[in-house]
């Protein structure tokens, strides 16, 4: 009976509201429209906009932020969140940079680089989940402690004069496109099949809706958040050896802010801090989507304070959006 | 009628007419995007009067009264107070026209006190500071009425459910409210607990109160109400007398003519052991707990609140701490230090709180139904989304879920349906030994009667089942015996067949077993 009632409730939706539906559904398809309306709208503008120099300085530009966005967006998933990223970051490019110039070979600095920042991930995961630590506090404090490492180790100075082949990762080029943008892409390609197809990565969007729910369910949720951890370090470490590589030198205050950045794009791109939502495509569109507001900004010669403005701007409103359809929805 | 508010109300409270209604619904509809939820509804609620809304799950109660208390708003028809048209835009509307409303989960904060949650923001105070003496004092006032004497400086989280329950009732008299709106005010409550809050109930409405009360209990319904209103898939069939009709009437009528037939329990024969806990204990909760359970067999956890019934249950799956004793499952010992080794050697567990410690709400229903089955659903780490659909679908089938599709969130689901949900997860899995938790809390009597079938049918096929309930009529007619606990003291076994609600009762609240119990323990152990 009740069945009857809801079929002449429900009356078939037409293709046009469908297409409509899903797309305020999946952020993905709303961000991928803004980035091509920026991109259209920009190349009337000026002329520099479509340029293969500016095209690869912007690629190029924000794969620290795209390389790291994929474990903070695993996280927010999961319901925390790192802010020692940037911090990170930072410390594995001194590391490596130092080691360098000890005399270590590359693949072997890079390893330790690696591990770093896996070791970073290992103490949040840690803190969190071992001794229930709000994520907030316990990355905020190895936040400055990675810094603190960072600075100690370097007396606050920058390390150059790196072994000349070490710049090749960070230079080198695939039929024109940098190495590091294939990287970064392949990555992103590759954890955003991960995140939706592997059982592993199912049991963070759980493990972020409902935790007990989750435990209850037979899920091992404290070595799921130890893990998406660890990897989110590695991630960071990962970027600041490619940084190292790109600018051949280990700077200790690199990425100062950046965990933030990187919190802001994966919300644009429909990460919460609830916990239980989020893609990997999703969040690196947010990436995209920042980095070509602030070139846009910068080639229109918009000051950079502007910029910041701007970019508060549009996460309040993405997150206002999505608010907004939530409660239209119920 | 010409005459100012406060007048009618004078009036009415005198009043038995026909016609004098405080509130009503009239031709009300509300549908939720595509979804008709309610088509035409006619209430009326007198003053002073205890009416009961009863219906099936999904068949409009929460959204009646979520329209009475302004959390959604009609989409055709009228509500009326005092035969004026009224608009509740919001429960601040609600609030200042006297509605409150209690619903089914508690909205206390649990680390202030009692006194702070009954007052909130209109707590008194003189220049923006809280005068602390005052507060309890009119916070004690308010709780007298209920004869509850309690320090309300504690903090709710130290007080059993039961008085917390009476806390949310206070805050919502607290505001002078003429209409109170209760939402299965009981679920949380033991047989005795429910009695005092009816005496409560009844004082309120002797001083002219008008309480609308939603119960799947039908026992309660005809204790308490004065007129019965019945929902059926959004539409209102009947309003009548509570002495002018009976509970078999009720039924029939709420699933539409169809009457439900007693599961049968006696079809099963309970084959070899499957578990047998002997001497278990854990400091502080439960002492020297022995016991044995065949496969195809259903037994009953029966015990008051804080009988300690559930960390024994719970330490079977893994979830306890400090375990002494022994725990043979299939022959071999186990003590499993967590849930996932309790799975992997064949147990199920279904939590108590469905939606706060069993289902992802915001989550599809496919998810939820293979969130503990993952792997069954994957290979080389690899999800298959189309085998997860496919066994999603069937399972909704199986267990005929009220929902349009397996990619409906699980909270757009009644609570009947989300039950089902639930067990669905674990019966997916196809435990060895099943634990369920209050398995149809909160349940309408149509879910309900699938869920004990489904719960036959798998023990006839050899699943071992462990059932806790507060619903000492359920366990009675579910389970095949029933072990009653009483302050984590295993106090008596008996056969569900021979055995009464009543001795039941006498057992779980400690009194001595009656002397044609306690052989029958001997017997079988």
């Amino acid at each position: 009976m009740s069945l009857a009632i809801k079929s002449q409730l429900s009356p078939v939706e037409t293709i046009t509201q469908k297409i409509i539906r899903k797309f305020v559904d999946t952020r993905e398809l709303t961000l991928l429209v803004l980035i091509l309306l920026i991109v259209v709208v920009m190349s009337y503008m000026s002329p520099y906009f479509l340029s293969l120099a500016n095209f690869r300085a912007v690629s190029v530009g924000m794969t620290p932020i795209a390389i790291i966005v994929i474990g903070m967006a695993i996280l927010l998933a999961s319901g925390g969140f790192d802010l020692s990223v940037g911090s990170v970051m930072a410390l594995s490019s001194t590391i490596v940079a130092m080691l360098l110039l000890e005399g270590l070979s590359i693949p072997a600095a890079i390893a330790v680089g690696l591990l770093v920042g896996a070791v970073a991930g290992l103490v949040n995961g840690l803190l969190v989940t071992g001794l229930g630590i709000n994520p907030l506090v316990a990355t905020l404090g190895t936040m400055s402690i990675a810094r603190g490492i960072a600075l100690v180790l370097t007396e606050g100075f920058s390390i150059s004069s790196l072994p000349t082949e070490f710049a090749w990762i960070g230079k080198a080029s695939f039929m024109g496109i940098p190495a590091l943008v294939v990287l970064t892409l392949s990555l992103i390609l590759i954890f955003d099949l991960a995140v939706r197809h592997t059982r592993f990565f199912r049991q963070v969007y759980f493990i972020g809706a409902n935790e007990k729910a989750a435990m209850l369910s037979g899920i091992n949720v404290n070595r799921v958040r130890i893990i998406a951890y660890v990897l989110t370090g590695m991630l960071a470490a990962l970027a600041g050896v490619l940084l190292a590589s790109r600018l051949m030198s280990g700077t200790p205050t690199a990425g100062n802010g950046l965990e933030l950045q990187v919190l802001a794009a994966a919300v644009i791109g429909g990460s919460s801090l609830r916990g239980g939502e989020g893609t990997i495509l999703g969040a690196f569109l947010g990436v995209v989507f920042v980095a070509l507001i602030n070139n846009s900004m910068t080639m229109l010669a918009v000051s950079i304070y502007w910029q910041m403005i701007v970019i508060g701007m549009v996460l309040v409103s993405a997150v206002a959006l999505d608010m907004l359809i939530r409660q239209t929805r119920t | 009628m010409k005459m100012t508010m406060n007048r009618v109300s004078e009036e009415n409270t005198g009043l038995s007419a026909e016609h004098a209604s405080l509130i009503s619904l009239r031709s009300v509809s509300k549908s939720f995007g595509h979804n008709l939820v309610l088509d035409g509804i006619d209430f009326s609620l007198k003053p002073g009067e205890i009416q009961a809304l009863v219906g099936e799950n999904g068949a409009g109660k929460s959204t009646c009264l979520g329209l009475l208390y302004g959390l959604h708003q009609p989409s055709s028809g009228q509500i009326t107070l005092n035969d004026k048209p009224v608009r509740i835009n919001n429960t601040a509307d609600a609030q200042s026209l006297g509605i409150s409303c209690v619903f089914q989960e508690l909205s206390l904060a649990g680390s202030l006190s009692v006194a702070e949650n009954i007052f909130v923001s209109r707590a008194p105070s003189r220049l923006g500071i809280v005068r602390w003496a005052e507060l309890r004092r009119r916070a004690e006032n308010l709780l007298a009425q209920f004869d509850l004497s309690l320090d309300v400086s504690r903090s709710v989280d130290s007080l059993p459910v039961s008085t917390q329950q009476i806390v949310e009732i206070a805050k919502a008299i607290s505001l002078d409210a003429r209409i109170l709106l209760l939402d299965e005010p009981t679920s949380a409550l033991t047989p005795d607990e429910v009695k005092t809050l009816f005496i409560v109930l009844r004082k309120l409405a002797d001083k002219g109160i008008s309480i609308v009360y939603v119960s799947h209990h039908l026992s309660e319904v005809f204790a308490i109400s004065d007129r019965i209103t019945e929902l059926r898939d959004g539409r209102s069939i009947s309003t009548c007398k509570t002495s002018e009709t009976n509970q078999a009437k009720l039924v029939s009528e709420m699933l539409g003519g169809s009457h439900p037939t007693q599961a049968a329990t006696s079809a099963r024969s309970a084959t070899s052991e499957i578990l047998r806990v002997e001497n278990l204990s854990s400091t502080g909760k439960f002492d020297n707990i022995s016991f044995s359970l065949k496969r195809g067999e259903i037994l009953g956890f029966a015990g008051l609140l804080g009988s300690r019934r559930s960390d024994i249950v719970r330490s079977l799956a893994g979830l306890g701490k400090g375990l002494t004793g022994h725990i043979e499952l299939n022959g071999s010992n186990n003590q499993f230090r967590t849930i996932r080794q309790a799975m992997a050697a064949g147990v199920g567990y279904v939590p108590e709180e469905r939606k706060t410690d069993g289902l992802f709400l915001s989550f599809p229903l496919s998810a939820n139904l293979v969130a503990s089955s993952l792997g069954k659903h994957s290979t080389l780490g690899i999800v298959n989304q189309r085998s997860i659909r496919d066994a999603s679908q069937s399972a909704i089938d199986a267990f005929k879920v009220k929902a349009q599709s397996t990619e409906d969130t699980a909270s757009s689901l009644s609570g009947g349906n989300q039950q089902k949900i639930l067990l669905s997860k674990w019966l997916e899995r196809d435990p060895e030994l099943l634990i369920i938790e209050e398995p149809t809390k909160g349940v309408d009597v149509g879910a309900k009667f699938q869920i004990h079938e489904e719960l036959h049918r798998r023990a006839s096929n050899g699943m071992a089942i462990i059932i806790v309930s507060s619903d000492f009529p359920e366990l009675l007619s579910l389970c095949d015996r029933i072990l009653v606990i009483h302050e984590g003291i295993l106090i008596g076994e008996v056969v569900a067949e021979n055995a009464t609600e009543d001795e039941l009762l006498h057992m779980a609240a400690g009194l001595l077993p009656a002397p044609t119990i306690l052989p029958a323990q001997g017997e079988r152990l």
